[in-house]
């Protein structure tokens, strides 16, 4: 934009209009909640950008310099110009940091239509202005109190000129001079400090309590000698009875100028903590990433056959989550990172059923096929996005229910920023640097602080899902002795490490972009440091161009895109597959009925030896025992015992151990000896020739009867069908009880269960009774009250039975002049369901679109929302 | 990526599996010995576990953090989780903010380098009754009777306490080792090194391999009056003739104090029972402990230490202790106990590799399945559940096989031990062999031990009174027929009993007569673990085969 097109604008749409495409975009960008709806011009564009909420939004998502910067700006004259805001930053000794940072913090607020205005004419927006200004109910973050003007404007005339007369000005003839002649007074560092001089020490020592706020102090009726010195010079106003306030201008001066204690310029760089060789991170990540896989495997296993059940609630009851943690041999907090990740990557769902469990999806079977880098790439890609935060398990939500696994409430919108931007600034570090914790959660409080300071009880969301996302990524195999891996690295798309070293992780850019929504990493500190140097001449200055016309570098660190993605992920599989350990197709059997696995095993053998011997200790390698249950199991499974022999001889490396060959025989000799089935019916006979001759007979097959023993047949059918099958075919069979007595079957009178006498119905309902008539009676009357009262309609003359219609300011007028007089009203209602009737009510109180009134015609007080109101008529008098 | 392939793998409960014919595994052995227990060590892959109170004694030992987890990383095969390193360094860590120390002016302080550690212990109720005044922020006076205790609570919180008040020389006493014609063995003296060293602990060494070396070697070391505390008379008879024939004590320095015998000498050997027993509700014979002032206490078979030793054993903080043991398994998982109140474990030797260098014999362990008959079968499965093991450890058919093995191993020294004793009487009329049970005089004992040493008779039934401490050289073969339950030390112990190296240097046998599909079997597995653990490979073989061995 030239120079020539720019003449001050006298608002912020006038701001905006003179703003060109890019610096446009850029706004939007940075505040998408602008564009919905879009915006039907910049006027309208303007106005949605100073509504309290999205000005509270935008604020929110400053980084902490920045935010700074507009809290000097609220509490600095509006319109204020630069040099004002650089004293306010920097203090009246300056500091090149301070000096160097403001261009980029103003070009910032600039950008997001925070402020506008020429750099002789800085205007923060009205909305940000009341949200940051200090008042006694919000104090500002800088401690600072109201100026002279705001904190006198309840005085009295004579007590000013008394204020200002001890304050050894001369006497004025209104207090509007009188005040600004304080003002003048107290924003001249020379002339303040020597009025200050003469202060007794108590009351300096008083002004020094105050100076970095909270700037209230309380005060008795009757105040000690060194605060009445103060309050006799307006050092100290009276706010309310008992309490004084340090005003702003000598605040200000106590601080040299500055609006925060301290300015904070330059984002904390992230130190790292330890620094390992490249080769250890890998290994280690991979060997974590291997764990992962095989614990989400292992996961899935446990939940083969059907997994636990869906709470009504939703997700896993605790107790199901304490026996998977068992199962999966980790703590609970870990368990239920597993079972998120397990949900986030589409591996586990609620079936569906009417007693509704958790199971594997069909998406499981294909995970399982991929190889195993892939598979990895896709549990990670699925935490990267994922809102859910498997952290929050077993904290309570705001209504104070329990968070369970799975469940509802575990959503955190900011959770894929957070996890994305703390891996952003490991990537930054060199190549195997591992941060230091605090320094990461410094940082991103840098970027985003919280508004109001920090609550010390609690730690921010933000800090927590960063916490959360330093040890789930190390978990997962993203890193490894706390560094990013390579495979990691490539996961995020950042570029491979090329030790940059701190100084880039340092660098105010990076910081900024994703707490301003995305500017140039590297054109910030350039520009900034190129422009900014103070004392420049304020027209034409350098927060006039910055953020219009800057040219985009494209932002490395967003999350990628859908195919970036695709290609990242490939690119961390192709890193992360060789550093997988092979499949093993051995273990080492030893006698003490142990088998070891010295590293993870060829799946079919894994699974085989699973069912064979139970799992004593994982890790790099799995440790198996065998147990006569392990076994009877592997039996069960349909496997002789020749097979596990073959089995056993063919994976050890070395010879299967005799107590084992032993045990396996001895388990293998008794399985199955004892046979179990299902049978509903039995015919017993002490004559085999008899059951011979029915097992032989075609009428019988029906039957299905099966012999158990010469004399016992046994049947699928119940004892009665059997029993008429068996009299069918001429036979004389008895019942026989379940001691062998034989049952008399003997025919039955048929009996319902108890029942009561029916009650008698009358003829037309029962007489009313006193009571009930006088109810009656009253609805009728104050039914007809309404439908007769003669009205004297506000606006035209109604017709009968018309609802009466008037504008709805008259509405409100006239129900907010009943509520004063007390006079009842005829209006015309409609109700939710668009039912239209009419109504008398005496309006008691009219606030927040609703009147509250009472009824005549329900005779009980009610609340009308007043643009259901058509219309309201007085009554006639009486 | 090349991969290092060490000989470590990492597990996540925190053991370690070494695999034993890997080419660094003896460099790896020695590494992680110091942090790591021995747990498990069977044939191809040892298992060590990195416990927390392993780690403190490693520091203990002067061992850093640093130095455990280099030693993990460069010898593992995969990488190591991070967790585990940050575990291992944070737990380490814990050791030493607290000290034990004498103070010139308040005698016993605990005191701290970390305040709120102080603060947190002192809290705790337990810790309470045990400290005296604050004397300053950062320490404050122990009652000196309650070192022991105080050590013992502080472990359990997390928070150990280096002891650095030291330990009282006791009353000097020449003692000198005579090795005339034989000397300690390098394991012998490593363990007596590694315990003086150390200054109190417990040395772990199989049966057979001469503990009462280590004892004797350690007095030497010591040159101080000294307190045994052993399980029974015969074995307190026992150590008095090993130390006159090993030591330059005599006779009349060595004093026994038993339930027939109350000599208080420079060196006493006391029973744990003669120090339990009770009078009316106090134990008259603990003041033992005060009676000298000893400067060395040893426990024979300390995993056997009673309660109430065990109570007062922490009173005894300021003398230097020497436990000894071949199995430190208690069913009662009081180990822990032992090791807070003892000390440390200082040497553990694993069986097999005594047995490689030829200092206790190899062993060929037998279990011999024998099935009820159909009749016991019904029996035992109408018997009540306490009677059930009874039952089914004294069927009849356990006894002709025992005759067959009898037999079969006729001119060899043959023990048979047992539970029951209406068991070993049968067993004893039918073998016609003599029966130590617990009604036997303690002259009667030692009359049948020496005349089986000298081979006058070739076999013994005993009960578990044989269980512990009875040298008996020359036994070959030993039958177990019925047990404690599921004792894995007893087990150990018996075949202990046959493991002592033989002159002509040929196996032992260990039979483990057991019924099978009974909770016997049950038992006998469990009671195996600990050996089958110390690479002992158990043959099992059914019964029909010995006894149709023997009827051929």
């Amino acid at each position: 934009m030239s120079p020539e097109a720019h003449s001050a604008p006298r608002s912020l749409a006038e701001a905006l209009r003179a703003r060109d495409d890019s610096s446009l975009a850029a706004l939007l960008r940075s505040r998408p909640d602008l564009v919905t709806p879009v915006p039907t011009d910049l006027t309208q564009l303007a106005t949605r950008a100073g509504t309290r909420a999205s000005v509270l939004r935008a604020l929110e998502r400053l980084d902490r310099f920045a935010l700074q910067t507009a809290e000097a700006l609220a509490v600095a004259p509006d319109p204020a110009s630069y040099d004002t805001l650089l004293g306010l930053m920097a203090g009246d000794a300056g500091d090149p940091a301070v000096a160097g940072a403001l261009p980029r913090a103003l070009g910032t607020l600039r950008e997001q239509a925070l402020v506008w205005g020429g750099d002789d004419r800085l205007r923060l927006v009205r909305t940000a202005r009341e949200v940051l200004a200090p008042s006694p109910q919000h104090p500002s973050p800088t401690g600072l109190g109201p100026t002279v003007r705001e904190a006198t404007s309840g005085m009295s005339p004579g007590r000013i000129q008394e204020i200002v007369t001890t304050a050894g000005l001369p006497s004025t003839h209104d207090s509007v001079s009188a005040v600004a002649a304080l003002t003048a007074l107290f924003t001249h560092r020379k002339k303040l400090a020597r009025l200050l001089g003469q202060a007794p020490e108590a009351a300096r020592e008083v002004l020094s309590r105050l100076v970095w706020g909270p700037p209230y102090g309380q005060v008795t009726a009757d105040p000690a000698a060194h605060l009445r010195w103060l309050l006799d010079r307006g050092l100290l106003l009276p706010t309310a009875p008992g309490t004084v306030v340090l005003p702003r201008e000598v605040a200000l001066h106590l601080r040299a100028g500055r609006a925060h204690r301290a300015a904070e310029p330059l984002p904390p760089a992230v130190t790292p903590a330890a620094t390992h060789s490249a080769r250890v991170v890998d290994a280690t990540a991979a060997g974590q990433a291997y764990t992962a896989l095989a614990t989400v495997e292992e996961l899935l296993k446990e939940w083969d056959e059907g997994g636990p059940a869906v709470l009504r609630a939703g997700g896993l009851s605790v107790r199901d989550l304490k026996r998977t943690a068992v199962a999966l041999d980790v703590s609970e907090p870990v368990a239920a990172f597993w079972v998120e990740l397990a949900y986030a990557a589409g591996l586990i769902a609620s079936d569906g059923e009417a007693d509704e469990r958790y199971a594997a999806t069909p998406a499981y079977d294909e995970w399982l096929e991929q190889p195993p880098a892939e598979r990895w790439v896709r549990l990670a890609q699925a935490w990267l996005a994922a809102t859910r935060t498997p952290g929050l398990v077993g904290g309570r939500d705001a209504k104070d229910r329990t968070l369970s696994a799975l469940g509802p409430g575990l959503d955190r919108s900011a959770a894929p920023e957070v996890r994305h931007r703390v891996l952003s600034l490991l990537a930054g570090l060199g190549p195997g640097a591992a941060p230091d914790a605090e320094s990461v959660l410094a940082r991103l409080r840098w970027e985003r602080p919280l508004r109001g300071g920090r609550r010390d009880d609690e730690e921010d969301l933000r800090s927590r899902l960063a916490r959360w996302t330093l040890s789930e990524a190390e978990l997962l195999g993203l890193t490894g002795r706390g560094a990013l891996s390579s495979h990691g690295r490539a996961l995020l798309g950042a570029p491979p490490a090329a030790d940059p070293g701190p100084s880039t992780a340092g660098a105010p850019g990076a910081g900024s972009s994703t707490a301003g929504g995305g500017h140039g990493a590297d054109a910030a500190p350039a520009d900034a440091t190129g422009t900014g140097a103070p004392g420049r001449p304020v027209s034409g200055g350098p927060g006039d161009k910055l953020p219009v016309h800057r040219h985009r570098v494209p932002d490395r660190l967003a999350p990628p895109s859908g195919p970036e993605q695709a290609v990242a992920g490939a690119a961390a599989a192709r890193l992360l597959a060789p550093l997988l350990p092979e499949p093993l197709d051995h273990v080492l059997l030893q006698a003490d009925l142990t088998a070891v696995a010295p590293g993870p095993l060829r799946r079919p053998l894994a699974d085989m030896l699973g069912v064979l011997a139970d799992v004593e200790s994982k890790g790099g390698a799995t440790v198996y025992r065998f147990t006569p249950a392990s076994v009877r199991r592997a039996l069960d499974a349909g496997r002789t015992a020749a097979d596990l022999h073959a089995f056993l001889t063919e994976h050890s490396r070395t010879p299967v151990p005799q107590p084992l060959a032993y045990l396996i025989d001895d388990v293998a000799r008794r399985h199955g000896r004892l046979r179990v089935g299902a049978a509903s019916a039995y015919v017993r006979c002490d004559d085999d020739a008899l059951l011979n001759e029915i097992l032989a007979d075609k009428r019988a097959a029906a039957l299905r009867l099966r012999r158990l023993a010469p004399t016992v047949l046994a049947a699928p059918a119940d004892p009665a069908t059997l029993l008429e099958g068996l009299r069918a075919m001429g036979y004389a069979p008895a019942a026989e009880s379940a001691e062998g007595d034989v049952l008399i079957a003997r025919a039955h009178a048929h009996r319902t269960p108890p029942r009561t006498a029916p009650e008698p119905v009358p003829e037309g309902p029962p007489p009313p009774d006193a009571t009930l008539l006088a109810a009656a009676i009253r609805a009728i009357r104050a039914g007809d009250l309404a439908a007769t009262t003669p009205r004297k309609p506000v606006g035209e003359p109604l017709a009968d039975g018309e609802l009466p219609r008037t504008s709805s300011a008259e509405t409100l007028a006239t129900v907010q002049a009943a509520v004063l007089t007390g006079d009842s009203l005829w209006i015309g209602y409609v109700n939710a369901e668009g039912a239209a009737s009419q109504r008398v009510i005496s309006p008691v109180r009219v606030e927040g679109g609703f009147v509250t009134a009472y009824d005549h015609t329900a005779d009980e007080v009610r609340t009308y929302p007043l643009h259901r109101i058509t219309g309201v008529a007085e009554l006639a008098e009486d | 990526m090349p991969r290092v392939n060490g000989p470590l793998i990492v597990q996540s409960d925190k053991t370690l599996l070494l695999e034993v014919d890997h080419e660094q595994a003896d460099e790896c052995r020695r590494v992680i010995a110091p942090f790591a227990e021995l747990e498990r060590a069977p044939e191809h892959i040892h298992t060590y576990r990195v416990t927390p109170l392993g780690l403190w004694n490693a520091r203990a030992a002067g061992h850093d953090a640093e130095q455990v987890v280099d030693a993990l990383v460069q010898y593992s095969r995969y990488p190591v989780p991070h967790a585990l390193l940050v575990d291992i360094a944070e737990t380490m860590d814990r050791y030493g903010r607290l000290t034990l120390s004498k103070h010139p002016a308040h005698g016993l302080v605990l005191t701290t380098t970390d305040r709120p550690v102080l603060e947190e212990v002192l809290k705790s109720k337990r810790i309470a009754p045990l400290v005296g005044a604050r004397i300053d922020p950062d320490t404050v006076v122990v009652h000196p009777s309650e070192r022991g205790q105080i050590k013992q609570t502080l472990l359990k919180l997390g928070w150990p306490a280096e002891d650095l008040a030291g330990y009282v020389d006791g009353e000097a006493h020449p003692i000198e080792l005579l090795e005339d014609g034989w000397a300690l063995r390098p394991y012998q003296k490593q363990a007596v090194e590694n315990f003086w060293h150390g200054g109190s602990g417990v040395v772990v060494l199989p049966c057979g391999a001469g503990k009462t070396l280590v004892g004797a070697g350690s007095m030497a070391q010591a040159k101080s009056t000294t307190l045994i505390l052993v399980t029974n008379t015969v074995s307190a008879r026992q150590w008095k003739h090993e130390l006159v024939k090993r030591t330059s004590l005599t006779e009349d320095e060595i004093g026994e104090y038993s339930g027939t015998r109350k000599e208080i000498r420079p060196v006493t050997i006391a029973t744990y029972q003669v120090l339990t027993t009770k009078r009316k509700g106090v134990y008259p014979h603990l003041e033992l402990f005060d009676s000298r002032d000893w400067g060395l206490i040893v426990y024979d078979e300390v995993h056997l230490l009673p309660a109430p030793v065990f109570k007062f054993t922490a009173d005894l903080q300021a003398r230097r202790r020497l436990g000894l043991t071949a199995t430190l398994v208690r069913e009662d998982g009081r180990e822990s106990d032992v090791f807070s109140l003892i000390g440390p474990k200082r040497f553990d030797a694993p069986w097999k590799e005594i047995e490689a260098q030829g200092y206790i014999a190899p062993a060929d362990c037998v279990e011999v399945r024998v099935n009820l008959t159909d009749a016991e079968r019904l029996a035992y499965a109408t018997a009540e559940a306490e009677e059930k093991y009874r039952f089914c450890a004294t069927t009849a058919t356990k006894r002709k096989v025992t005759e067959a093995i009898v037999r079969r191993f006729a001119g060899q020294q043959v023990l048979v031990i047992g539970q029951y004793i209406d068991q070993l009487d049968e067993l004893g009329e039918h073998l016609n062999a003599p029966v130590i049970k617990g009604e036997t005089s303690n002259a009667q004992r030692e009359k049948l031990f020496d005349a089986f040493r000298e081979g006058e008779i070739s076999v013994l039934v005993v009960s578990k009174v044989a269980n512990f401490s009875i040298d008996l050289p020359e036994a070959t073969v030993a039958i177990q027929v019925s047990g404690t339950f599921g004792s894995r030390q007893e087990e150990a112990q018996r075949l202990g009993r046959v493991l002592r190296p033989k002159a002509d240097g040929h196996q032992a046998h260990f039979y483990s007569v057991v019924a099978r599909d009974t909770i016997d079997q049950d038992f006998a597995a469990h009671r195996q673990r600990f050996l089958a653990e110390q690479g002992y490979a158990y043959r099992i073989v059914d019964a029909d085969e010995i006894l149709a061995e023997g009827a051929a």
